[in-house]
């Protein structure tokens, strides 16, 4: 085994995130990192380490399975230490495939890793939040690190390191990607999100809310029933344990109950505020502040306090 | 056609306790279907419908996961399989090996849908590696899916991208709650579910030389909140203009 961390995902941003993450191992493995490059042309990879690129795959977008072979047959020749891998839907299958093939554990949605120099340790959240959890594994092993919990580094790679490893097929055909719903959302740069719930009684009345967050230069968000059961909005509204997590400045949960898989997704907003008629619902446990009212009252109310202030 | 689709018996968060040291307490905890699988099995349903078959409920578990199983059979699954294991101490790749080697001893397979993770640890690791010790073609999280003859399209969601592709059956697909509504039994399809066969496999006898169990859990506390928790009374009006005085004095608007 050798003390080297290895980082990938096909996402550059994310990339840069699990660089970040791979630096907190620097002091037990010593190697630093190592970004894997599958044909991305790969730029931003800390000083501190240097970049890996594997040659054989033929698609600038690997598919995950063609990417997880890749670094399987890199990390059966290069013996790393461990592999952090961005926890992106893709990523997540990148990572447990490598773990299947490698006979090697795998930590899951890491918002810290660490390591004593004889196991990987990951601090993560479960039962949807309501719990953390340290998990520890022995090296060599992977990781998935969750999206947005580090900052992205970036700087010129030390080193490059070449690799052939071969031609690799992946089993599936991609016929068609596209954007999903094109000007949509960016719930995770947004400054302020106002989030709907299922107490807003019908898709029109959306219109309010989605007048509020321009008002206060935010974006519109929801709870899992709004884009899944009603399809009022599109699913990259949904915010919580299988949407979108997000940490704005403001997060105003509005008809929304506060189910455990919905503050998943948002418990690490810097200031929450609620609206709803049920005074026990437990989305306030999960704020700062609460008002306990009809939403079609108080969202008005809220609009007009604002405008009285510019 | 065959269908198998996986459950599991995962901890219900919202009934989970915290003991007074902040402990959660898993061991004991009151289990339920994990609420993703339920549009797994859904989705089996709405194939089997379609191309017509049979579907498997596969799930790996001690007893009480049986009540899983026979929730799945309730919904219209034709049978079940448990392989027993004790799921809190058994890790990711051991519960893909489990499920793996129960597929294949169930008989062929044309479809193997999951979810895209469990409720409770929301690791979504199983279905890849499903996928990979089965040697199958794998599609995760499935908005859609489509199956004629041979071959399927599947519309898979990814954070932001719509991803079609095509793959050759057997093959094994995760699938995100969009993809549909999930039913509730009825008191009737309850009832009959407790006639429809459930097989017992042993997951020690199973799967004799699998991975050793990887990784372990260190230390466990519940999250910590330091919301203020302040409720603003008045009227509307009153209440609203009071909240935003309170935003902008903490200068987030």
């Amino acid at each position: 085994m050798s003390l080297s961390v290895w980082v990938y995902s096909e996402s550059e941003g994310v990339s840069d995130e699990v660089t970040s993450a791979a630096l907190d191992l620097s002091m037990n493995i010593p190697a630093g990192p190592s970004v894997i490059d599958l044909g991305q042309a790969r730029n931003g990879t800390h000083s501190a380490g240097g970049k890996l690129v594997l040659k054989g795959p033929p698609s600038s977008e690997p598919a995950p399975q063609v990417a997880a072979e890749a670094i399987f047959r890199a990390a059966r020749e290069l013996r790393p230490a461990a592999i952090l891998i961005g926890a992106t839907r893709n990523g997540r299958e990148v990572a447990s495939r490598l773990a299947a093939k490698l006979k090697v554990g795998c930590l899951s949605e890491a918002f810290k890793v660490s390591s004593d120099g004889q196991n990987l340790f990951a601090e993560r959240n479960v039962y949807a939040g309501k719990v953390v959890a340290k998990v520890a594994c022995p090296l060599p092993s992977i990781a998935t690190v969750k999206v947005g919990a580090y900052p992205r580094s970036g700087s010129i790679p030390k080193e490059t390191r070449e690799l052939d490893v071969g031609h690799i097929d992946g089993q599936i055909r991609v016929l068609s990607r596209e954007s999903k719903a094109a000007g949509s959302v960016d719930l995770k740069s947004a400054k302020v999100i106002v989030s709907a719930g299922r107490g807003i009684k019908k898709k029109e009345d959306l219109a309010m809310l989605e007048d509020l967050a321009k008002e206060m230069h935010g974006a519109l968000g929801c709870s899992r029933p709004l884009s899944s059961d009603l399809g009022w909005l599109p699913e990259e509204h949904h915010i919580g344990l299988t949407g979108v997590t997000v940490k704005p400045e403001l997060y105003i949960a509005v008809g929304i109950s506060g189910q455990l898989q919905h503050v998943a997704g948002m418990k690490d907003s810097k200031i929450v505020a609620a609206i709803n008629t049920d005074k026990d619902a437990p989305i306030f446990q999960a704020s700062d502040y609460g008002i306990v009212g009809d939403l079609y009252q108080v969202i008005p109310a809220i609009r007009k306090a604002l405008a009285n202030r510019t | 056609m065959r269908l198998a689709v996986c459950v599991k018996h995962a901890i219900d968060e919202t009934e989970l306790r915290i003991d007074s040291s902040g402990k959660p307490q898993v061991d004991g905890a009151v289990g339920m279907m994990s609420t993703f699988d339920k549009n797994a099995v859904e989705e089996a349903l709405r194939l089997r419908s379609a191309i017509s078959g049979e579907v498997v409920a596969i799930t790996v578990g001690g007893p009480e996961a049986r009540k899983t199983l026979k929730e799945a059979l309730a919904m219209g699954a034709d049978r079940g399989v448990i392989v027993s294991a004790d799921i809190l101490a058994i890790d990711t790749l051991r519960t893909a090996e489990l499920l793996a080697a129960a597929i294949t001893k169930t008989g062929p397979c044309d479809v193997v849908i999951c979810s895209e993770g469990s409720s409770d640890t929301y690791d979504g690791q199983v279905p890849p590696m499903l996928a990979e010790l089965l040697g199958l073609p794998y599609a995760g999280y499935a908005r859609k899916i489509e199956v004629d003859g041979g071959s399927a399209k599947v519309e898979r969601s990814l954070e932001d991208t719509i991803e079609v592709v095509e793959t050759t059956l057997p093959f094994v697909a995760s699938v995100v709650s969009e993809i549909n509504e999930p039913r509730y039994p009825t008191l009737i399809q309850i009832m009959q579910s407790s006639k429809k066969p459930i097989e017992e496999m042993n997951g020690d006898q199973l799967v004799q030389q699998g991975t050793r169990k990887q990784s372990s859990v260190v230390s466990m506390a519940a999250q910590s909140s330091s919301r203020r928790h302040v409720m603003i009374e008045g009227s509307p009006d009153e209440a609203a203009a009071r909240l935003v005085e309170a935003l902008v004095k903490d200068g987030v608007l």
